[in-house]
C-alpha cells in the first residue's frame, strides 16, 4: 500500500519582479510502506522543496498529495501540523539540534507535541532511543560537545523517537566525511528496517543512493526514475582519476 | 495534558536560557521588589503616623466634649462630670474617659518637681494607645483606692529611683495638704518634655484639686466612636450637651486627626503605585526587547519544533508563556525578598528615638499579589509581540536561517 503518493505535484512561487519561478513541475512519486526512497539532483534542482512538500511544511501549487490514500489539500494548519508530527520524522544535513539541551533533552523534545503517555515518558523513552543508535553513554551530553557523527545520531534518534511511519531525511549524511556517513547511514537503515519505516532520502551522494531500493533524478524541477545502468555510470563516473 | 506539555515547555526553556532571562528580567524583579516593599515601607509609616497620633489625639474617631461656666473657663465640678457621663450613656457609648490636665507638684528624691498631670480614666489607655513598660495601666478597681494611683513616665520613675512592680513606689504629692500617692505604672511618653504623670479624676476630684496650691484643673471627657457615625454624634452630643447646661456652654468636636491622616494614605498609596507601575512598565519594555532579540535567534529552533509537529497555537503559547514564566517567577522572587526584608526589620533599632510602632501592620498581601499579577501581565504583554513573530515566521525559511 502506498504511503506517499503525488500526482503532478508542482510548486511555484511569484518573484518580486512579477516573473513564476516553477520549482516542481509535475511530479509523480508514489512511495510504499517500508520502502526506501532516494532522490538526487543537483543543488537547486527541488530536492528540499519536493521533501518539505513530502513532509507536510509545505503545500503545492499544483497536483494532488495522498497521505495513506487521503487528500492532503485543504486541510487546516493545526491538523496539518498534527498529521505531520504523528506521521513523519525529519534528518536535516546540519542536524539542527536544540542548543543548551542535552542529547536526551533533545531526542526528548517531539514527545512534548505526542500523547500524554509519551510526554510523562519521555526521558525514558528518549534514553531508549538514544541507547538503540549506540550514545548510551552520552546521554547527559551537550550536543556542542559531541562528534559530526554523533550529533547526526542524535537527530537520528529525535527523529524516529515518536515511531513515524516516513523518515525524511535531507542530506543526512551532507555535512560527515565519507566513512562517518556511511556508519551514520549503517544506523539509520537499520532502524528504518527494524521499525518497518518508510524513508525517503534526498541527497546528491549517489553512494547514498545507490543504498536505496528506488532512486530518482530530480533536474529543474521535473523528477524522473534514475535506471541502475545510469547510477552506476554515475558512481563510476565520480570514482574516476 | 497538552496544556502540561505546553508549560513545561516554557518552563524548560527557561531554565535553558536562564541567563538572558534573568538579564532580561532584572527590570521587573526590580520593579515589583520595589513596589511591595515601599507598600509595606509604607504603609509602616502610616502606621507610625496613625499611631503618634492616637497617642496624642487619640483614635479615629475622637469627641471632645467640653462644658464651659459662664465665665468661659471649663468646669471640674462633680455636676459637670455628671451632666457629661449621663449624655455620654444615654447613647451607649462604651468608650469614654473623663480627661484634662492639671500640674502638681511631686516630692522626687532630688527635690519637689512641677508634674505635668493629665486626668484620665481607665479607657483611655486603650484609646490613646498607651504603652505601659512596667507595672499596669489604671484598671476600674483604681477608682477605689485609699490613696491616689499614679501612671508616670520614665522621667517620674527614674526621678524616684526607678519602679519595681513588686513593690511599687510611692510619692508624696506636695502642697499645703500633701497626700502620698503610690506609682502603678509607667509609660511610654518620650514625646512629652519634663515630668509627667496620670491620675484618676476621683484623686483630683477628692484630693488633689483641694489643694489650691495646683492651680485649676481643666476637664472634659472623650468619646471613641466608629468613625462613620462621628459627625452624626457630634451634632447629636452637641444639642444636649447645651440643653443640659443651663447658662452655660458646651462645644463637642472632633479632636483626632484621622481625617487628615487619611489624605495622606491615599497620596501615599496612590504614589507608591504609580512610581510601581512606571518601573514595571520599563521593566516590560526591557523584556519586550530581549524577547524579540531572542526570537529572531531562535527562528532556527521554532521551525525545527514545527517539523515536530507544533501548530501555530503550540508555538504562540510556548513563546508567550515562556515570557510569563519569566516575569511570574521574577514577580515571585520580588515578593518574597521583600517579605524576607520587611518581617525581618529591626525597628526598634532603626527607628528615630521618639517614634515608635505598637501594632507592625501585616505585610501588605494584597500589594504582592498585585504585584505579582502585573509582574505576570507585563509578561504576557511583552510576549505577546515575539509569539506572533514566532508564529509568522514561515517554517522552512525557518529550518534553513
Amino acid at each position: 500500500m502506498s504511503v506517499v503518493s503525488l500526482n503532478g505535484i508542482g510548486r511555484s512561487v511569484a518573484l518580486p519582479d512579477g516573473e513564476v519561478l516553477r520549482i516542481l513541475t509535475g511530479v509523480d512519486l508514489v512511495v510504499e510502506a517500508g520502502e526506501h526512497v532516494a532522490v538526487v539532483g543537483r543543488s537547486g534542482s527541488g530536492k528540499s522543496t519536493l521533501l518539505n512538500l513530502v513532509g507536510l511544511l509545505d503545500r503545492p501549487t499544483s497536483g494532488e498529495y495522498l497521505l495513506d490514500g487521503r487528500p492532503t489539500t485543504g486541510m487546516s494548519a493545526r491538523r496539518t501540523a498534527k498529521l505531520r508530527g504523528a506521521t513523519f520524522g525529519f534528518v536535516f544535513q546540519q542536524f539542527n539540534l536544540l542548543p543548551g539541551r542535552s542529547a536526551t533533552d533533545n531526542v526528548a523534545s517531539p514527545l512534548f507535541y505526542g500523547s500524554s503517555r509519551e510526554f510523562l515518558r519521555r526521558r525514558s523513552i528518549a534514553r531508549a532511543m538514544l541507547t538503540r543508535v549506540g550514545l548510551g553513554g552520552r546521554l547527559d551530553t551537550m550536543p556542542e560537545k559531541l562528534s559530526g557523527g554523533e550529533q547526526q545520531r542524535v537527530a537520528l534518534a529525535r527523529s524516529l523517537v515518536r515511531r513515524p511511519r516516513v523518515l525524511l531525511a535531507d542530506e543526512p549524511t551532507g555535512a560527515l566525511d565519507v566513512d562517518t556517513g556511511s556508519a551514520v547511514m549503517d544506523v539509520l537503515e537499520e532502524l528504518v528496517r527494524e521499525d518497518g519505516t518508510t524513508l525517503v532520502t534526498i541527497t546528491h551522494d549517489l553512494a547514498v543512493a545507490a543504498r536505496a531500493d528506488r532512486r530518482f533524478r530530480l533536474d529543474h524541477g521535473v523528477l524522473t526514475q534514475l535506471d541502475d545502468a545510469a547510477l552506476h555510470g554515475a558512481t563510476a563516473d565520480r570514482s574516476a582519476p | 495534558m497538552g496544556l502540561l506539555a505546553a508549560i513545561t515547555e516554557a518552563w524548560q526553556e527557561v531554565r535553558v536560557h536562564r541567563v538572558r532571562v534573568v538579564l532580561s528580567l532584572v527590570g521587573v524583579f526590580l520593579a515589583v521588589f520595589a513596589m511591595t516593599t515601599i507598600t509595606a515601607v509604607g504603609r509602616m509609616g502610616a502606621q507610625m503616623l496613625q499611631e503618634s497620633s492616637d497617642r496624642s489625639q487619640g483614635r479615629a474617631a475622637t469627641l471632645q466634649l467640653d462644658v464651659y461656666s459662664s465665665d468661659g473657663s471649663s468646669t471640674v465640678d462633680a455636676e459637670s462630670m455628671a451632666q457629661l457621663r449621663s449624655v455620654v450613656a444615654r447613647h451607649g457609648i462604651p468608650w469614654s474617659s473623663l480627661t484634662g490636665s492639671l500640674q502638681f507638684p511631686a516630692r522626687l528624691p532630688a527635690g519637689t518637681k512641677l508634674v505635668s498631670g493629665t486626668i484620665v480614666e481607665p479607657r483611655y489607655g486603650e484609646m490613646h494607645r498607651i504603652q505601659v513598660l512596667q507595672g499596669r495601666w489604671f484598671t476600674d478597681a483604681d477608682t477605689d483606692r485609699f490613696a491616689p494611683a499614679l501612671v508616670v513616665d520614665q522621667q517620674f520613675a527614674d526621678g524616684l529611683g526607678g519602679f519595681d512592680p513588686a513593690a511599687p513606689p510611692t510619692v508624696v504629692l506636695g502642697g499645703d495638704t500633701p497626700v502620698r500617692g503610690t506609682v502603678i505604672g509607667v509609660v511610654d511618653d518620650r514625646n512629652t518634655d519634663g515630668v509627667s504623670a496620670w491620675v484618676l479624676p476621683g484623686d483630683v476630684e477628692r484630693w488633689i484639686s483641694a489643694d489650691t496650691t495646683y492651680g485649676s484643673a481643666q476637664l472634659g471627657m472623650q468619646v471613641w466612636v466608629p468613625d462613620r457615625d462621628a459627625e452624626a454624634l457630634q451634632q447629636v452630643l452637641q444639642q444636649e450637651l447645651t440643653a443640659s447646661v443651663p447658662g452655660g456652654n458646651a462645644g463637642v468636636y472632633r479632636y483626632d486627626s484621622g481625617e487628615e491622616l487619611g489624605v495622606v494614605n491615599v497620596v501615599l498609596a496612590y504614589g507608591v503605585r504609580g512610581i510601581g507601575i512606571f518601573a514595571l512598565v520599563l521593566g516590560g519594555i526591557g523584556v519586550l526587547n530581549v524577547g524579540l532579540v531572542t526570537v529572531r535567534q531562535r527562528i532556527r529552533e521554532i521551525g525545527v519544533r514545527r517539523s515536530f509537529g507544533a501548530t501555530s497555537g503550540r508555538v504562540f503559547f510556548a513563546v508567550l508563556f515562556e515570557s510569563v514564566c519569566a516575569t511570574a517567577a521574577a514577580g515571585a522572587l520580588a515578593v518574597l525578598l521583600s517579605v524576607a526584608i520587611i518581617s525581618n526589620l529591626p525597628l526598634s533599632l532603626i527607628l528615630p528615638q521618639g517614634i515608635s510602632l505598637t501594632d507592625v501592620p501585616p505585610y501588605p498581601w494584597e500589594a504582592a499579589l498585585e504585584g505579582f499579577l502585573a509582574a505576570t501581565a507585563i509578561g504576557a504583554l511583552a510576549g505577546l509581540v515575539p509569539a506572533v513573530m514566532a508564529v509568522r515566521a514561515q517554517v522552512i525559511d525557518a529550518i534553513r536561517y
